[in-house]
């Protein structure tokens, strides 16, 4: 065995898996050959890396923004290793499906969900607030959060005041389906059969029922009789 | 001593002029609606239509020849022959003019609209006995037919030795002669009658009261009645090209005007030049309605419009007052327009009340 290097058994010897009769030979091996020495030493170390690898530490600009979403600095907020559906109470305590804000927003709670426009109390608020200042790279994804922001705050100021602001939306809708679908119907019947009336039969069948015909003016040949337009003008 | 407000005695003169002002705003907008005096059948004794009946029937019974000079609103005149013989019927043959003359048969049909003629006169105005007169020197008996408010809507002039009425003006509403027509050179007797004439008899469809609500069911504008005044007296339908067409004739008992109502549309390039001796002035002329695409508005009384709205062609001829023949002409469907909103009213007027 002198002449045989530990191999396998080199693993199990920095493990201490050995039998006390193998563990006395190998070390007397490692005594002899200084390449399994060396390999032992470096498995010895290897694993001892490994031992001294703790759990990873949290990011700090992460945790530091996820503390900003909840208040501001001296506030008992959430811990950030929480749950994120708050509170600690499991799965099932968050708000029902469906129970999110409303079009429009909750009328006559301004403080509440909608009332306000959300994150009104971010980092914008207060960007001392959180001990991971924004990075500067990230300037271009804030004005665009910010204009989403100023969006739904113009629609919510809008619609809030309005208590009807839903049904208005609703009546708008109705109004344009009903113009749209009267513009439809409105259209040229393609049924129609394209006619080219017949004014000559026309006239005659007018001529007919009231016994006179269409004349043209004046015709040259006629000369009316002396005075007789006194009478035909009045008395 | 009172114990009242003494401000309320301040307040009561205001509130009185205020309800003042309201009830003389109230009067104004519903003056501004209202029909006016004259658009309403007038009372009154109706001593003329005995005279008028007589003069109808000696019609139907007296042959006679004469030239029937007819004058519109321009006051220049033109003249028919006319061959009248009871049975037979009547020769219309324009002097002056190559064209064939017109012969209109007599059928029973054309009897029951005099009738009915004469009824719209009696219902309409005050068909009065205005006396005895003289025409071109014949003695003659004077009818006057009578708006509500006064004023003549028509004379009739029946010969005292023949019984036939000679002559007849009708008035528009400013009391201008609108058509006249006269009978000279009367003969009583048998006249020539024509070897060759272009013929007509009402179209053979007569249409009555069942009929005409069929067609209305099946969306036809054949209305009883266009305005106070115009009333169906006839109507009839006939096939052009397998096409139904129907004619309604409207009176007042002066004046017809006949409604020739066809389903379809119009080409891109439809008839739009005076036609069968109308005189037109043109498209968007001020005869009847600058709305409508063709109007022709004669100088002798008589007018022409065709229009297409509602998936109808119209087709209006009038022997009447420019005013009547407006009126008859606005009653209708307006003709069809082509913007949005035009065709987004036209799609709720087929909708109706959903």
């Amino acid at each position: 065995m002198s002449s045989e290097h530990l191999g396998e058994r080199l693993s199990a010897l920095v493990d201490g898996e050995l039998g006390p009769a193998e563990h006395e030979s190998a070390l007397i091996h490692l005594a002899k050959c200084e390449a399994c020495r060396f390999e032992a030493d470096m498995t010895r170390r290897l694993k001892r890396r490994l031992h001294g690898l703790g759990e990873p530490e949290p990011d700090l600009d992460f945790m530091g923004r996820l503390s900003s979403l909840d208040g501001g600095p001296g506030q008992d907020g959430p811990n950030p290793f929480d749950p994120p559906f708050g509170g600690g109470g499991g799965f099932g305590s968050s708000p029902p499906l469906g129970s999110s804000r409303p079009l429009g927003g909750f009328p006559g709670a301004p403080g509440g969900l909608g009332g306000e426009p959300l994150a009104a109390s971010g980092p914008e608020a207060d960007p001392t607030a959180t001990p991971g200042a924004r990075a500067p790279g990230t300037e271009a994804t804030g004005e665009r959060e910010r204009a989403d922001r100023g969006g739904s705050e113009l629609l919510s100021q809008l619609l809030t005041p309005f208590a009807g602001g839903r049904y208005a939306v609703a009546g708008a809708a109705v109004v344009t389906a009903l113009l749209g679908t009267a513009f439809v119907a409105g259209g040229e019947a393609e049924d129609a059969p394209v006619v080219e009336p017949r004014l000559a039969d026309y006239a005659v069948e007018h001529a007919v029922t009231s016994r006179h015909i269409p004349v043209e003016t004046s015709p040259e040949g006629y000369e009316p009789p002396p005075g007789s337009e006194v009478e035909q003008a009045g008395r | 001593m009172s114990t009242g407000d003494p401000s309320s005695g301040a307040r009561r003169p205001v509130l009185a002029v205020l309800l003042v002002l309201i009830g003389l705003c109230a009067l104004l907008l519903t003056s501004a609606v209202h029909p006016g005096a004259h658009e309403v059948p007038a009372a009154g004794d109706d001593d003329g239509m005995p005279v008028l009946r007589a003069a109808a029937e000696a019609e139907g019974e007296t042959p006679y020849t004469a030239v029937r000079q007819v004058t519109g609103p321009d006051g220049q005149p033109y003249g028919l022959r006319v061959v009248n013989r009871p049975g037979e019927g009547v020769v219309l043959a324009p002097i002056g003019a190559e064209d064939e003359p017109f012969v209109v048969e007599a059928s029973q049909a054309l009897e029951s609209l005099d009738d009915r003629l004469l009824e719209m006169l009696r219902d309409t105005y005050r068909v009065a006995d205005a006396g005895r007169t003289e025409l071109d020197g014949r003695p003659a008996r004077l009818v006057e037919a009578e708006r509500a408010d006064g004023t003549v809507a028509g004379r009739f002039w029946v010969e005292a030795d023949s019984g036939l009425l000679v002559a007849r003006t009708v008035y528009d509403q400013a009391g201008d002669p609108a058509l006249s027509s006269n009978l000279t050179e009367l003969e009583i007797g048998e006249g020539e009658w024509p070897e060759r004439a272009e013929t007509g008899e009402p179209w053979g469809e007569a249409l009555d009261a069942q009929a005409r609500e069929d067609l209305r069911s099946e969306g036809w504008k054949v209305d009883e009645q266009l305005t106070w005044n115009l009333r169906l007296v006839d109507a009839r339908a006939t096939e052009h090209e397998g096409h139904k067409v129907v004619h309604a004739v409207y009176s007042d008992g002066l004046s017809q005007i006949s409604l020739f109502v066809q389903r379809g549309k119009l080409g891109s390039s439809h008839a739009s030049s005076p036609s069968g001796g109308y005189v037109g002035t043109e498209e968007g002329g001020t005869g009847i309605s600058s709305g409508h695409d063709t109007i022709f508005g004669g100088d002798v009384g008589q007018y022409q419009s065709m229009w297409q709205a509602d998936g109808f062609v119209f087709t209006v001829l009038a022997d009447a007052p420019a005013g009547l023949a407006g009126a008859a002409v606005k009653a209708l469907p307006a003709p069809e327009g082509s913007g949005f909103w035009a065709r987004v009213e036209r799609g709720l007027s087929r909708l109706g009340p959903l």
